[in-house]
C-alpha cells in the first residue's frame, strides 16, 4: 500500500503532459508550479542538493493537491505520494506557522473548544459591515482579502441533528461524516441529507464524536495532527454499526475514505470500501427506486476536483439531478473553480482567475442554480456570484434532490 | 546532479552579464535561486544540466536585451518553451542562461482571408488548433505533445505528427518568422502571404534549427480548410508485412490518408498488458487508417481503404460512425506511451525514418540487432511517411543502460544504410548530435556549421546541441 516517494519520483518521464491540465499551471506558465517541476524539487531534495527554505515551502504550497495531474500521467507517478511528503518535509524541517498549529494540534481534536471558537466568531462575525446575498465580507482570523464568505451557522449540524430518527424498517443504518464547513455553515446540506435518506427509508445516524476530516492539517504537513484525527474518526464510526459511511463534501469523502488508508493502514480498508459521496451512495443504492417531482429550474453542475478526478464520479450526482431539475451541462465542468484550503489564502489573485473561468462558464450554460457535491466549491462560486451580484444560486446537489422530493409530497418512495 | 563547474573567471563574467540582465528586465524576469533552477534543469530526455539563470522574456525588447547582455559576455543560452522536447534541446549542458518563452503566448492574430495565423512563440499548439478552428480553419502538423508543446519549440525541432503523410511537417507551414539574432538584432524572414521565393530561403533554415541560430519571438503560420468530417479505420492483421503491404496498396489506389499509423506486436503487447484492450492475443500488427474529407470522398475512399486492408491479409476491421467509436479505436495508440513505462521504467525513444518502400526491411534489420531479444524494442508510428518510433526499453540492471546505447547506435546506421534519416521529427539536440555523422556528408555538415557561426559566431545558443564535431 505504502510507496516510497523517493523511488516514486524516478517514474516520472518529465513528458510536461501535467501541464494541460494544473489549475496552477495554466495561469501562470510557471514550471515550478506544476507537478513536474515540484518532482524535479523532490528529486534534489532526496539528492541532498537543496534544503529546504522558504521558496520551496512557497512552491510546495502553491499546489492545490486537486491531482488532476494524476488523471494524464504516462507515467502513472503516484503525485500525492510525492506532494505529501514534500508538505511534511516543510513542516518537519521549517515548522508549521504558530496560528494553523494551535488550530491543528488543540481545536480541532477538540470538539468543545472548536465549537467555542467558531461560537465567539459567529457572535463578532454581526459586527461586520458589509452584507451580499448572505454573505459577507471578513471572517476574523482565517481569511483575509476581499472575499464574500458565508456567514456561521447560529447552531451546528452536529447539534442540530443529534437525535436519530428511528425509522420502523429501515433499509439500511448509514453513518454521516459532516466535517467542518458542513457542520458550521452549511448546517442546510446536513439536514437535506438525512431529510432525503429518510425519505428513501435509510436511517441516518450523526455520530457525535467525530472530528475534522483532516484534510486542513495534512495540506500544511502537520502529519501528526492528521493521524489523531482520523484516529479519533476511526474508532467514533468503527463503533457505530453502520452498513456504510455517507459524506456530502468532496474533499472530506477523499480523506476519510483514501488517505486514511495510508494514515491508518489496512485496518482502514474495510470501513474504507463503505464510504460513499452522497449521490454516489443514492445511486448505488437507492438507484431507480424514489420518485420525483422535478423542480421548475435550470440546473448545471460543478464537478468538485477530489471527487471528480480523484475518484471519477461524475456520472452519478449528474443523474440524480437529471431526475431532480431541468438538468443542462456546463462547458469545462470540471476544471477547477479555484477553492480550497491555504491556496486560497496565499494566492488569492490566482484563485479569482480560476473562479472567473468558472463563473463564466456557469452563466454560458444560461443555468439558474449551479450544484456541486463540495461545501468548499458553493463557498468559491457563492464567493464570485456574490462579487458580481447575480442572480444565479449555488448549491448542494442534495438539496435540489430533497426539493423534488418534497415537491412531489414523496416520503418513503421506495 | 553536478552544479557546473566554473572557472573564477568565468564566475566574474557570468556575474556582470546577470547584473545587467537583472537591472535591465527586472527581478520578476530574472530567477537566480536554486529552486527556480532546478525547475528549469531538464527537458523530457530526464537529462539535467543546472542553468546558472532563468529567463522569462515577456516581448521582443526582453529577448533582444537579453541576447545582447548573454553576446557580449558570452553567457551560454538555451531556449525553451514546453520543455517537452525528446532529444536534449533545452538541457542547459553548459550552465549559463534558461530562456523560457512560455509566457510569450499571444495569439497576435488569425486571418481567415489571408490563411494565416501570427503568434508569439509560448502558444501551445492545440491552443493554436482550437483557435483557428473557430474559423473552420486547421493547422495541420499535430505531434503527438501539441496539448502541451509550444509553436515556439515545434518549429525550433521542426516537429512532426500523425498528420504528416497528408499534411507534412511543421516546416511546411511556416511562412514567416521573426528572429532575434544573437547580437540583439531583430530580423525578419518571409511574410504574410503564402508565396514568396525571392533570395535565399531563411525562414526554412531556421525552422529545425534547435535554437543554434536566433530565437523567434513572432511565427505566421500557414492555414488551409478545415476538413469537414474525419474517420478511422482500424485494421488487425496476424501477419507484420502483411500490414504494410496494406499500408502501400492504399497509397497505391491514389489514396492519401490523414494518418496512417502502425503498432507492433511488441506494442500491442505492452497495451495489452497495460489496458486490458479487447485485441486479439494473434494480433501482429495493427494499422491505425485516419481518413479526412466530405461525406461523398470518405464514403467513396473508406471502402478501398478497407478492401486494400482486407486483400493484405487483415483478418478483421473496425471503422468509426460516431466521435466516441473513434475515441474507442484510438484509446490504444493513445495508450503506448504508459503501456511500455508498465514495461521498463526507462525509455530510448527514436523517431527514425526511411523511404517507404524500405520500411519492411528496416524493421527486419531492427529484429537481427535485436535477435538475443535481451532487450525490449517496440516499434510503432507513422507509416505512411516511414516515420518509425523504435521504442527502446530499459531497465536499472548494470550494463541495460549501455545495451539499449548500443542498439540505438547499430540501429542509425542501418537505417542511414537504408537511405534513412536519424530523425524524423525529434531534433537532433545532444542526444543524436553523435549520429549526424552518419547521414551528414563531411562537406555538407560544413556548410551547416559554417551557418551556424555565421550568425552565431561566439557560440552562445544552445552549446553542445547538434554540433559536436
Amino acid at each position: 500500500m505504502t510507496t516510497d516517494w523517493k523511488t516514486e519520483v524516478n517514474k516520472c518521464s518529465k513528458c510536461g503532459k501535467c501541464q494541460t491540465v494544473c489549475p496552477v499551471f495554466l495561469e501562470t506558465g510557471d514550471e515550478s508550479t506544476v507537478a513536474r517541476g515540484r518532482i524535479s524539487l523532490a528529486e534534489a531534495l532526496r539528492d541532498k542538493q537543496i534544503v529546504y527554505t522558504d521558496k520551496l515551502r512557497d512552491y510546495v504550497y502553491t499546489c492545490k493537491k486537486c491531482m488532476r495531474c494524476r488523471t494524464v500521467c504516462p507515467s502513472d507517478v503516484d503525485y500525492e505520494v510525492i506532494i505529501s511528503a514534500l508538505l511534511r518535509g516543510v513542516a518537519d524541517e521549517m515548522g508549521i506557522p504558530l496560528l494553523p498549529k494551535i488550530v491543528f494540534r488543540y481545536i480541532l481534536p477538540r470538539r468543545i473548544l472548536f465549537d467555542l471558537m467558531l461560537k465567539i466568531g459567529s457572535k463578532i462575525q454581526r459586527f461586520i459591515p458589509g452584507k451580499r446575498r448572505g454573505q459577507m465580507r471578513h471572517l476574523p482570523l482565517m481569511f483575509m482579502g476581499k472575499r464574500w464568505i458565508p456567514v456561521l451557522a447560529k447552531k451546528t449540524a452536529l447539534k442540530k441533528l443529534r437525535t436519530t430518527r428511528k425509522l420502523k424498517n429501515p433499509k439500511m443504518r448509514v453513518g454521516l461524516f459532516t466535517g467542518c464547513l458542513i457542520n458550521y455553515i452549511y448546517v442546510d446540506i446536513a439536514e437535506s441529507v438525512v431529510d432525503v435518506l429518510n425519505r428513501m427509508n435509510i436511517e441516518v445516524v450523526i455520530p457525535q464524536g467525530q472530528l475534522c476530516c483532516g484534510t486542513p492539517s495534512s495540506t500544511m504537513g502537520d502529519h501528526k495532527s492528521t493521524k489523531k484525527l482520523a484516529e479519533v474518526n476511526k474508532e467514533v464510526f468503527e463503533s457505530q454499526n453502520l452498513d456504510a459511511i455517507v459524506s456530502a463534501c468532496a474533499t472530506c469523502t477523499k480523506s476519510i475514505k483514501l488517505d486514511y488508508l495510508r494514515t491508518l493502514g489496512p485496518s482502514w480498508q474495510q470501513m474504507s470500501d463503505r464510504i460513499y459521496d452522497i449521490s454516489e451512495f443514492i445511486e448505488k443504492y437507492c438507484g431507480d427506486d424514489y420518485k420525483t417531482k422535478p423542480v421548475d429550474e435550470k440546473v448545471t453542475y460543478h464537478d468538485p476536483c477530489h471527487l471528480m478526478w480523484v475518484r471519477g464520479i461524475t456520472d452519478e450526482p449528474r443523474n440524480v439531478l437529471k431526475k431532480s431539475a431541468d438538468f443542462v451541462d456546463m462547458d469545462m465542468a470540471g476544471s477547477c473553480c479555484g477553492g480550497g484550503g491555504i491556496f486560497t489564502i496565499i494566492h488569492y489573485d490566482l484563485t479569482l482567475k480560476m473562479l472567473e473561468r468558472k463563473v463564466n462558464s456557469i452563466e454560458r450554460s444560461g443555468a439558474d442554480t449551479v450544484a456541486t457535491n463540495c461545501p468548499g466549491c458553493i463557498m468559491q462560486i457563492a464567493d464570485g456570484f456574490a462579487g458580481k451580484d447575480s442572480k444565479i444560486k449555488t448549491t448542494h446537489s442534495i438539496q435540489i434532490l430533497q426539493k423534488a422530493l418534497v415537491n412531489g409530497n414523496i416520503d418513503k418512495s421506495v | 546532479m553536478k552544479l557546473f563547474k566554473k572557472t573564477e573567471k568565468e564566475i566574474n563574467k557570468y556575474q556582470k552579464a546577470f547584473d545587467e540582465l537583472l537591472m535591465v528586465l527586472g527581478k520578476e524576469r530574472v530567477l537566480s535561486a536554486i529552486e527556480d533552477r532546478i525547475c528549469y534543469s531538464f527537458d523530457a530526455t530526464k537529462q539535467k544540466a543546472l542553468p546558472d539563470i532563468v529567463v522569462r522574456p515577456g516581448s521582443t525588447t526582453d529577448v533582444s536585451n537579453t541576447l545582447r547582455i548573454a553576446n557580449k559576455y558570452e553567457v551560454p543560452i538555451y531556449a525553451r518553451g514546453a520543455g517537452s522536447g525528446l532529444t536534449g534541446g533545452a538541457v542547459p549542458l553548459m550552465g549559463g542562461i534558461v530562456f523560457d518563452l512560455k509566457n510569450m503566448d499571444k495569439i497576435i492574430e488569425i486571418r481567415p482571408d489571408d490563411f494565416t495565423a501570427t503568434v508569439e512563440p509560448g502558444v501551445v499548439t492545440k491552443q493554436l488548433q482550437d483557435e483557428v478552428a473557430k474559423f473552420d480553419l486547421f493547422y495541420p502538423p499535430d505531434p503527438s505533445s501539441a496539448a502541451f508543446s509550444t509553436i515556439g519549440g515545434n518549429v525550433a525541432e521542426c516537429a512532426g505528427g500523425i498528420t504528416g503523410l497528408k499534411y507534412g511537417v511543421t516546416r511546411d507551414y511556416i511562412l514567416a518568422l521573426e528572429i532575434v539574432l544573437p547580437d540583439g538584432s531583430v530580423i525578419k524572414t518571409g511574410g504574410r502571404k503564402l508565396r514568396g521565393v525571392v533570395g535565399y530561403d531563411l525562414t526554412r533554415l531556421f525552422t529545425g534549427s534547435e535554437g543554434t541560430l536566433g530565437i523567434f519571438t513572432k511565427i505566421t503560420v500557414k492555414l488551409i480548410p478545415k476538413p469537414e468530417k474525419i474517420r478511422t479505420l482500424a485494421a488487425y492483421f496476424r501477419d507484420r508485412d502483411d500490414a504494410i503491404d496494406a499500408a502501400d496498396q492504399i497509397i497505391d489506389n491514389n489514396i492519401l490518408p490523414r494518418t496512417l499509423e502502425f503498432l507492433d506486436y511488441m506494442t500491442i503487447n505492452a497495451v495489452r498488458s497495460y489496458s486490458g484492450t479487447d485485441i486479439d492475443e494473434d494480433v501482429k500488427a495493427l494499422l491505425l487508417v485516419d481518413i479526412d474529407g466530405t461525406d461523398e470522398s470518405i464514403s467513396y475512399e473508406m471502402p478501398i481503404i478497407e478492401n486494400a486492408c482486407k486483400g493484405s491479409g487483415a483478418f478483421k476491421t473496425k471503422i468509426s460512425e460516431t466521435g466516441k467509436e473513434r475515441d474507442a479505436i484510438w484509446a490504444d495508440r493513445r495508450s503506448i506511451s504508459p503501456a511500455l513505462y508498465n514495461i521498463a521504467p526507462h525509455k530510448i525513444n527514436e523517431d527514425i525514418c526511411v523511404p517507404r518502400s524500405k520500411i519492411k526491411e528496416a524493421l527486419q534489420r531492427i529484429d537481427r540487432i535485436n535477435d538475443q531479444q535481451t532487450i525490449y524494442i517496440a516499434n510503432f508510428g507513422h507509416i505512411g511517411d516511414g516515420n518509425i518510433h523504435v521504442n527502446i526499453m530499459y531497465n536499472n540492471d548494470p550494463g541495460q543502460e549501455e545495451l539499449a546505447e548500443r542498439i540505438v547506435n547499430r540501429v542509425m546506421k542501418e537505417v542511414v544504410a537504408l537511405g534513412g534519416s536519424i530523425s524524423g521529427e525529434h531534433g537532433i539536440g545532444n542526444k543524436k548530435s553523435q549520429f549526424m555523422e552518419f547521414e551528414i556528408p563531411p562537406r555538407e555538415y560544413d556548410i551547416m556549421k559554417r551557418f551556424k557561426n555565421y550568425f552565431d559566431p561566439k557560440g552562445i545558443m544552445n552549446p553542445g546541441k547538434m554540433f559536436i564535431r
